[in-house]
């Protein structure tokens, strides 16, 4: 019971939903608790004790659907003694296959037996006692376990079958699958788990015999043991859904933060996005802290002597000194010419992103003429917003000098120390001048600019690259090209510490 | 033991004798909270029944409710203790004028410390403790249910705090040492999300998230909190209110608003919705003008809806 439970965390964990060791062991105190005989019951209190946020409902909704799919565990006991006797029917097989031919006559009185193995030395057939009879004469020369799946397939006991096919996964590891191409090795050592080997002795005995009824019965096992082959193959394909479901999509999480963004495939852009907001959640989760803090011990002399001057200047209410830590005025002014376009995308989704700690975003586009774009952002989409952006202000050749220009017009004003402007761009101006000067301005007036180059160093200031005049006037000069480039920015502006 | 099934069908009738009605995910999370003696932390939209869970919780189980609101800048003085200062001042007053009696004799420094030794010291004990929210609930001596409500609004601070009542039912008062709960009490913390809870926190806790109800559950509850509402008019609001809440709304009218617009229609005579009755009380509904002027034009299409849906 316990291995299907934490078989279950596994499989949980898979999804993204995250289970901490003492939540775990809750979810057995509540499998004790509620007992498995009641599904609903189950999944009521292992929901409320394992996933707890709204998506990780969510996936535990799927996931607990998917893992008990069918009820591979429904008599917890039966099941684990049947773990046990599989292992030993195994081990048995192997030692006794030689000499178990003449078990064959007490093969009759056994077919009525329960199809749960108490004791591993009588190993009974399953329940389908009618067909096993008729046919129990002419099979012969095989170790029990083997005639057990011969019985089960023919029985059609479907519950059974799946109990034992549960039981053989576990004694096989189904559940340590990692890769799509296993499962072949997989369905093939369940199916041997189960008694293939003698299976297939049967059907080849039965065809040997000559005899039509022979025959036929092997044609129909040849049959079944398809359908059980697809049916086991199914079982190694849920497993492998179950426990690697998100493995690939992890991986492709890893690559994709890490690729230079220009050369993200437009196919992956809904993944990246995704990506995004995951970072900028992260983001928020370590910035949303209250940012202050009071009572350090330092007495702040000015503030007690205010404040009691309405007790007569008698120190009776102490006023300690408090460090604050504020949160940024962003402003960024991206180049969304064509080829800087996409990094705008990202930065500018990043930004949004984290209105809760960033609630002062301000955002300004330009290719040759500048304009803000702010107010796309307040009433739309992100994902939209951008795209309107983009369409509005990209396209032209790029102009520094001019864009520049327009911003000492419309915004110079705003930027106060408070503010972090942060200019994205490859700073090739196509010759013209980049007015380095109204850079300078807004450094003097800003808290800090930071210019965010997609470009590798190495092609700075090659071309027409201006990198050379525009980065004394910044605070700092950055590559940044990749997702994780634009995270670690992105969480320095939080950090607000140049 | 009886089985989980019945005991938990035992509670949703408990709750449904205190005019709570609820399904069965609800009651499994009270079930389990009582079992496993784990604090509950509620989520949900406003006005889906957090706090009424609590206060049903208490009268099915007949243990005193003990409520804490949070909210921001709330303290340990406020939350768990607070020492009667003019009662401590009194106290030394008193044993002022006591002391000359009590030093008579003595002979030296040595000796009159030992006889103030001797005399017991209640400065800081129990006698002198105001108990505020939480430590009146370790106290109670059958249990009682704690509700810390909309633990959202508290800093983050006061949360960290929390976590030793929470795990343990024990608090540590400095000049007292650590007090334990007489009996666990069962806690309910409720939450709006208007801050992520943090992790140490949830991971103490059973996580029930309360949705709005579906319409089913909404008319058995609209039955029991306003009986007075015919059936035909019940479906029909209720279906009203479930296809208002599909709408892009600032803010979905809560199964409480369905009660108090259930309310107001009794009070107007309604036997049926029509388009005007609909207008004229909207606002008990809906709380900004804005979404108000903007379902305005489907009010009639949305009134047709709810009536063929209430056939």
């Amino acid at each position: 019971m316990s291995q299907v439970l934490s078989n279950f965390v596994r499989a949980l964990r898979a999804q993204d939903v995250r289970v901490s060791i003492s939540e775990s062991v809750d979810a057995g105190r509540v499998a004790e608790l509620v007992g498995f005989e009641d599904r609903q019951v189950l999944k009521d209190a292992l929901s409320q004790v394992l996933a707890k946020t709204d998506d990780e409902k969510f996936a535990f909704n799927e996931c607990f659907d998917q893992f008990f799919a069918f009820d591979q565990f429904k008599p917890p006991k039966p099941a684990s003694n049947e773990n046990e006797a599989a292992s030993e029917q195994s081990q048995e097989d192997e030692g006794q296959a030689g000499e178990e031919g003449e078990e064959q006559d007490g093969e009759g009185g056994e077919s009525e037996g329960s199809g749960q193995p108490s004791d591993s030395g009588s190993a009974p057939g399953s329940g389908g006692s009618g067909s096993d009879d008729r046919e129990g004469a002419a099979e012969g020369g095989e170790a029990s376990p083997d005639r057990d799946l011969t019985a089960l397939l023919e029985s059609g006991d479907d519950v059974e079958l799946q109990a034992q096919l549960a039981a053989a996964g576990r004694e096989v590891g189904a559940d340590r699958i990692r890769l799509f191409t296993q499962r072949g090795l997989f369905t093939r050592r369940i199916m041997e788990a189960m008694g293939l080997e003698g299976l297939n002795e049967t059907i080849s005995q039965e065809q040997r015999s000559g005899t039509s009824a022979g025959e036929a019965r092997a044609d129909n096992l040849r049959e079944l043991r398809e359908t059980f082959r697809l049916e086991v193959r199914d079982y190694v394909e849920r497993q492998l859904e179950l426990y690697t479901a998100n493995a690939g999509r992890q991986l492709r999480e890893e690559v994709l933060s890490k690729i230079n963004i220009s050369n993200v495939d437009r196919r992956d852009f809904k993944l990246m996005q995704a990506l995004v907001r995951k970072m900028a959640k992260r983001l928020l989760a370590l910035n949303s802290r209250r940012k202050k803090r009071s009572r350090r011990g330092q007495l702040d002399v000015r503030r007690t002597i205010r404040q009691n001057i309405e007790y007569d200047g008698l120190m009776f209410d102490i006023a300690w000194k408090q460090t604050k830590v504020d949160r940024p005025k962003v402003v960024a002014i991206c180049d969304v010419s064509g080829s800087v376009a996409q990094y705008a995308t990202f930065l500018l989704m990043f930004l949004y992103s984290l209105t809760e700690v960033l609630p002062k975003v301000r955002a300004f586009a330009f290719s040759n003429q500048l304009g803000e774009v702010t107010d796309l952002f307040a009433d739309k989409k992100i994902e939209e917003a951008i795209a309107e952006a983009l369409s509005i202000h990209g396209g032209g050749s790029t102009d520094y000098g001019r864009a520049f220009e327009d911003f000492e017009a419309i915004a110079l004003d705003d930027i106060d120390h408070r503010t972090t402007v942060l200019v994205l761009g490859d700073a090739r101006s196509n010759f013209g001048d980049p007015r380095a000067d109204i850079l300078d301005k807004i450094h003097d007036r800003a808290r800090r600019v930071l210019w965010l180059n997609p470009e590798g160093k190495t092609l700075w200031n090659t071309g027409d690259s201006e990198m050379k005049r525009l980065s004394p006037h910044c605070d700092r000069a950055v590559v940044c090209s990749s997702l994780n480039d634009l995270e670690r920015i992105v969480s320095d502006i939080l950090r607000t510490a140049v | 033991m009886t089985a989980p099934r019945v005991e938990i069908s035992d509670i949703q009738d408990g709750f449904a004798k205190e005019g709570y009605i609820c399904n069965a995910h609800i009651a499994t999370a009270i079930f389990l909270a009582r079992n496993l003696e784990k604090p509950i932390l509620v989520e949900g939209p406003p006005g889906v029944g957090k706090t009424e869970l609590a206060k049903a919780t208490s009268e099915f189980l007949n243990l005193e409710l003990i409520r804490l609101q949070c909210y921001e800048g709330l303290d340990e003085a406020k939350a768990l203790y607070e020492w009667k200062y003019g009662k401590q001042l009194l106290y030394t007053q008193v044993l002022k004028e006591k002391l000359g009696d009590l030093m008579e004799g003595a002979q030296g420094l040595a000796a009159s410390m030992d006889r103030l030794h001797e005399f017991d010291d209640t400065f800081f004990s129990e006698e002198f403790l105001e108990p505020r929210a939480l430590l009146k609930s370790l106290w109670s001596e059958n249990g009682s249910v704690l509700l810390i409500d909309e633990i959202d609004k508290s800093d983050d601070e006061f949360e960290a705090f929390l976590l030793e009542l929470l795990s343990e039912y024990q608090i540590t008062v400095p000049e007292l040492g650590t007090i334990k709960a007489k009996s666990s009490p069962i806690v309910f913390l409720t939450s709006n999300n208007t801050r992520e809870i943090g992790d140490a926190l949830k991971r103490r806790c059973i996580h029930l998230y309360i949705p709005f109800p579906d319409a089913d559950l909404e008319t058995r509850i609209i039955t029991a909190r306003v009986p007075e509402v015919e059936e035909g008019l019940r479906k029909q609001l209720v279906s009203f209110v479930q296809n208002l809440r599909e709408l892009e709304l600032k803010k979905v009218p809560a199964v409480s608003e369905t009660i108090d617009w259930a309310r107001t229609l009794v009070l107007l005579h309604a036997k049926e919705l029509d388009s005007d009755m609909v207008r004229n009380t909207l606002n008990v509904l809906l709380k900004f003008q804005d979404d108000i002027d903007n379902i305005d034009s489907d009010i009639n299409a949305l009134t047709t809806k709810a009536r063929a849906a209430a056939e």
